[in-house]
């Protein structure tokens, strides 16, 4: 153990007096600290257009003035996808998923607006935020520290007079990882430190706390990923013939597993689970809506609908009935759309979720995609996270439409005379209030890519023992 | 001597098989980039067709409805009327505007996974069908495609690096460069025979694989300008294989040891392909920040608001602006149909400053990008393939104008007949405006793709000539 610390030590030094690695390492503290103030900025007006949005989508709805409860339900509201104080970390699929989604009257509407249709071609090259330093600049640095642990000591001749003074092969892979485990967190403790003081100061009232775990989780997972990179480096520099070959094998590694893999996992996931076409996907929900679950048009089914409803009352023409059964008939139809929608939108979420665990299966072969599912796990800007939203707004429509129907049903004239309705009816309807689910929930998602990486930490020790001690001296 | 140095340095090449891996590993990734991005064009071929099928059978509906509803064989409401200007333009009449992939599509998937490439067109505002997405896995999106232009953006500049970090330095390394040089050859000449074996080796295999498979039917080389612009491809392909050989020469220039250059070309790999492209994006987003469009949803909100509430007002205003359209009879409240002409033209004239002011900035961006990419050749060439496979958001733009004026078209032919309450015949449906997308002149892709070459050739020929210079100061012996 002594032994272990002394290499550590003298590793550490080593790497601080190196101007390679003070240069290389301030880039990558420059580049994380620019990429998380940028991300609370951005995170800061987001947040601040969305809230004033969700306050005038409210006043509107309140100040609509009188009129027919349908056609305010066709009024509707606009829900907007609120922003989680760790998307500053991680965008993640915030930027090609829509901001904002219609609620109104026979629709479930699809969410609008990807920011990244209002951004440059260069977006798609790389975009700067904590989490591609994080994955994949961190990663590169710790290659660029280790490859040449083994393989440059046995060049210089150093290493033969190491094991002469009797240190166990062990000790001195421990000691290596230490040593870059110490120089990498004089960079990243303040990072950390920096990106914690911008996320509690990006966090409303009580956000802090729903932040911390993720924040946890998400910290402690990035260490588990840094150290298997560090276990791998230290293998491959332990087995290979040279630096040189060892720095090109660790090259190809961080190459296929920050740039190929990602694709290949897409373009596997898409073939075993290919998506719709949006034209196939709104034409078949068209024909679901327009047919009816149960095989019939609309015309049979309202029919059905009225002669049902005069049986059940004992009445023998519409306006006899207590109930308007203008109302009944819209909620009858909403119901059906449900249906269809739940069916519709559910195959389809459920097609994406299916592609994201394909991806995480392809993880075992590169811990990347694994740390990429789990960083926007916990920041909240996973898929996942997204239908989550999409699901409570789609709720919150499912509860305008019932309020409005059933002001129909009860209220207005059976008649058929115009019925109006004000504030009074407008305020029953609570304002949509939503919260993200609880970094349990997450965790419970990630599982597997939990797994993946903590398994690659655990592999990757072992492989960096076993290599160290079959390392060729000379 | 400088030939028989090349024959040498490539039986040199052979001898460690390198040919073979590079020859296997680009041309399984280029027929595997392309083999994906042709799936991409056919997938949104079928879409396409499936859309114009559509089309066809509801315009069809719409030709035999209309004679039922005029011998009165069938009872219809206002909002359904086959023969109503209002409610065929709304839906039943409308018609596909469609920017089919282009004949080179299937070499960069580019931004065409990210913008529409049909739009419904209705007498609506656009808003209401501008935001057409395809259905995409957003974790995909994300992640981009493993096309063509992947392959030569990313992979390929490795691969040259690979066969070239340690042209000079391993000849020094290997005690034979002062030998070699006691020949009556100068460095630069003997860095020149090492390198032509590799730049003819590394970079044909990507160009005749583009050529190849484009051939072998992965493009339509019928279609307009398809010649000229695989041309440039090809030379762009090129010019950035130079100028990512001219970096390893100057980088072995310097005179360090193998390692060291690999770790200073992974390094400049990293700034080039991944960091400047990075920066420059966040830079751009900082100069001409794009609000969120929770603003212009917002701004579409209140303007419909207004024009709903002052809709019959707005209506006779319109009227006395367009004489010509009122209708015949006077008398009666207006229709819904009418008001909604003059509701969504409102509407629509209104939220047209917020609009423009979204387009300003992101136009603004593009053009920052389009000066400041000439600082990584990545950029460069990624907008060049881009456009030769017409994957462009320029292209988009260019479709997006044309889609415009053929909404004017739409509203110009219904919109009168809304105002003036005339019925539509059966033979109506077929003068229904109709939409052809006309591919930019291929001159002035030419010209863009012409100013990226030279962005790439000379960057490369000053990297070159650096290099050159420093070899004359090389440090053959010693350290």
């Amino acid at each position: 153990m002594k032994m272990t610390l002394l290499i550590a030590r003298k590793e550490f030094t080593e790497m601080l007096r190196d101007g390679r690695f003070r240069g290389a390492g301030a880039i990558v503290f420059t580049l994380l600290a620019g990429a998380l103030l940028l991300g609370w900025q951005s995170h800061r007006e987001v947040s601040a257009q969305h809230r004033s949005a969700q306050e005038a989508t409210r006043a509107q709805w309140l100040q609509q003035g009188k009129k027919n409860p349908h056609s305010a339900a066709h009024y509707g509201v606009y829900a907007f996808k609120p922003q989680v104080p760790l998307s500053l970390v991680d965008h993640g699929t915030d930027p090609y998923t829509g901001v904002a989604v219609w609620l109104e009257a026979h629709k479930q509407n699809e969410f609008k607006y990807r920011p990244a249709q209002d951004a440059t071609a260069v977006q798609r090259l790389g975009e700067l935020t904590g989490a591609t330093v994080l994955q994949l600049l961190v990663p590169l640095l710790i290659v660029l520290l280790t490859f040449s642990a083994f393989s440059g000591e046995r060049e210089l001749g150093t290493l033969r007079q190491l094991f002469s003074l009797g240190v166990s092969p062990a000790e001195l892979a421990a000691g290596k990882a230490l040593g870059v485990a110490a120089a990498l967190g004089v960079w990243l403790v303040p990072a950390a430190i920096l990106g914690s003081v911008a996320i509690v100061a990006a966090s409303g009232g009580g956000e802090v706390m729903a932040a911390a775990p993720r924040a946890g989780w998400m910290g402690l997972s990035y260490l588990l990923y840094f150290g298997a990179f560090t276990g791998v480096s230290l293998a491959v520099s332990a087995w290979a013939p040279s630096s040189r070959v060892a720095l090109m094998v660790l090259l190809g590694f961080w190459m296929m597993n920050g740039l190929v893999a990602p694709r290949v996992a897409a373009d596997l996931a898409k073939s075993q689970s290919p998506s719709p076409s949006a034209f196939a996907f709104a034409q078949q929900m068209q024909l679901a809506l327009a047919k009816g679950s149960d095989g019939h048009d609309p015309g049979a089914r309202a029919k059905a609908l009225e002669t049902e409803l005069l049986k059940k009352y004992n009445v023998d023409r519409p306006e006899a009935l207590p109930v308007n059964l203008l109302g009944v008939r819209l909620q009858d139809s909403e119901n059906h759309g449900n249906e269809v929608f739940d069916e519709s939108y559910g195959a389809l979420w459920e097609n994406f979720a299916a592609q994201n665990r394909i991806h995480q299966r392809v993880a075992w072969m590169a811990p990347g995609l694994a740390m990429r599912s789990i960083s926007m796990g916990f920041a909240g800007t996973d898929f996942a996270q997204h239908t989550h939203f999409a699901k409570a707004a789609e709720e919150y429509r499912r509860m305008i439409q019932r309020t409005m129907n059933e002001e129909l049903t009860h209220r207005a004239p059976k008649t058929g005379a115009p019925h109006l309705a004000g504030p009074e009816l407008w305020n029953k309807v609570a304002p949509f209030a939503y919260t993200a689910p609880e970094a349990g929930w997450v965790a419970e998602r990630q599982a597997p890519a939990l797994g993946v990486v903590a398994g690659w930490f655990a592999g990757s020790i072992l492989l960096a023992g076993w290599a160290a001690r079959r390392i060729r001296v000379v | 001597m400088l030939l028989r140095l090349m024959t040498y340095e490539w039986r040199n090449l052979s001898a460690d098989r390198t040919p073979l891996w590079i020859a296997l590993f680009l041309g399984l990734t280029m027929a595997y980039g392309t083999w994906n991005g042709s799936q991409w064009v056919s997938f949104q071929r079928e879409t396409i067709e499936a859309a114009r099928q559509e089309e066809r059978e509801r315009l069809e509906g719409l030709r035999r409805e209309i004679p039922l509803v005029e011998a009165g064989e069938r009872k219809v409401s206002a909002f359904t009327d086959p023969r109503l200007p209002s409610a065929v333009g709304r839906g039943p009449g409308a018609r596909y505007v469609v920017m089919p992939p282009y004949g080179l599509g299937a070499l960069a998937v580019g931004q065409s996974d990210l913008y529409p490439y049909y739009f419904k067109v209705t007498t609506g505002s656009k808003q209401t069908f501008l935001n057409n997405d395809e259905i995409e896995n957003p974790v995909h999106l994300l992640t981009g495609r493993f096309d063509a232009s992947f392959v030569l953006l990313y992979l390929f500049p490795l691969v040259i690096l690979a066969c070239s970090y340690n042209l000079v330095s391993a000849e020094k390394e290997g005690g034979t460069l002062a030998l070699a040089l006691s020949q009556p050859i100068a460095l630069p000449a003997l860095t020149m025979a090492k390198l032509l074996p590799r730049v003819g080796l590394v970079i044909s295999m990507p160009v005749l694989l583009s050529l190849g498979l484009m051939a072998a039917g992965g493009g339509d080389l019928r279609a307009e300008g398809a010649g000229i612009r695989l041309a440039l491809w090809v030379a762009i392909t090129v010019a950035y294989g130079l100028f990512w050989f001219a970096l390893a020469v100057a980088v072995n220039a310097w005179g360090r040891g193998s390692a060291t250059n690999a770790m200073v070309l992974a390094g400049l790999w990293l700034l080039f392909v991944v960091l400047i492209p990075s920066v420059l994006n966040v830079a751009v987003k900082a100069a001409y920040p794009v609000p969120s469009r929770v603003e212009m949803i917002q701004a579409m909100r209140v303007a419909g608001d207004a024009a709903t509430r002052q809709g019959a007002h707005l209506l006779a205003r319109y009227l006395e602006d367009h004489p010509e359209m009122a209708p015949a009879e006077k008398g009666g409240a207006p229709d819904f149909g009418t008001l909604q002409v003059a509701v969504n033209e409102a509407t629509e004239r209104a939220v047209q400053p917020v609009r423009d002011r979204f387009d300003a900035q992101v136009a603004g961006q593009q053009a920052m990008v389009d000066r400041f990419r000439f600082l990584s050749p990545a950029i460069v060439a990624q907008a060049a393939f881009n456009d030769v496979a017409g994957a462009s958001a320029g292209r988009y733009s260019h479709f997006l104008a044309q889609a415009d004026i053929y909404h004017r078209q739409w509203r110009d032919y219904f919109v009168p007949r809304i105002l003036r309450k005339e019925k539509l015949a059966a033979a109506d449906v077929d003068r229904f405006p109709a939409f052809a997308y006309r591919e930019e002149e291929w001159g002035q892709v030419a010209g863009r793709l012409g100013v990226a070459l030279l962005g790439l050739l000379l960057p490369a020929g000053l990297v070159a000539g650096a290099g050159w210079r420093w070899l004359g100061r090389y440090p053959i012996a010693g350290s």
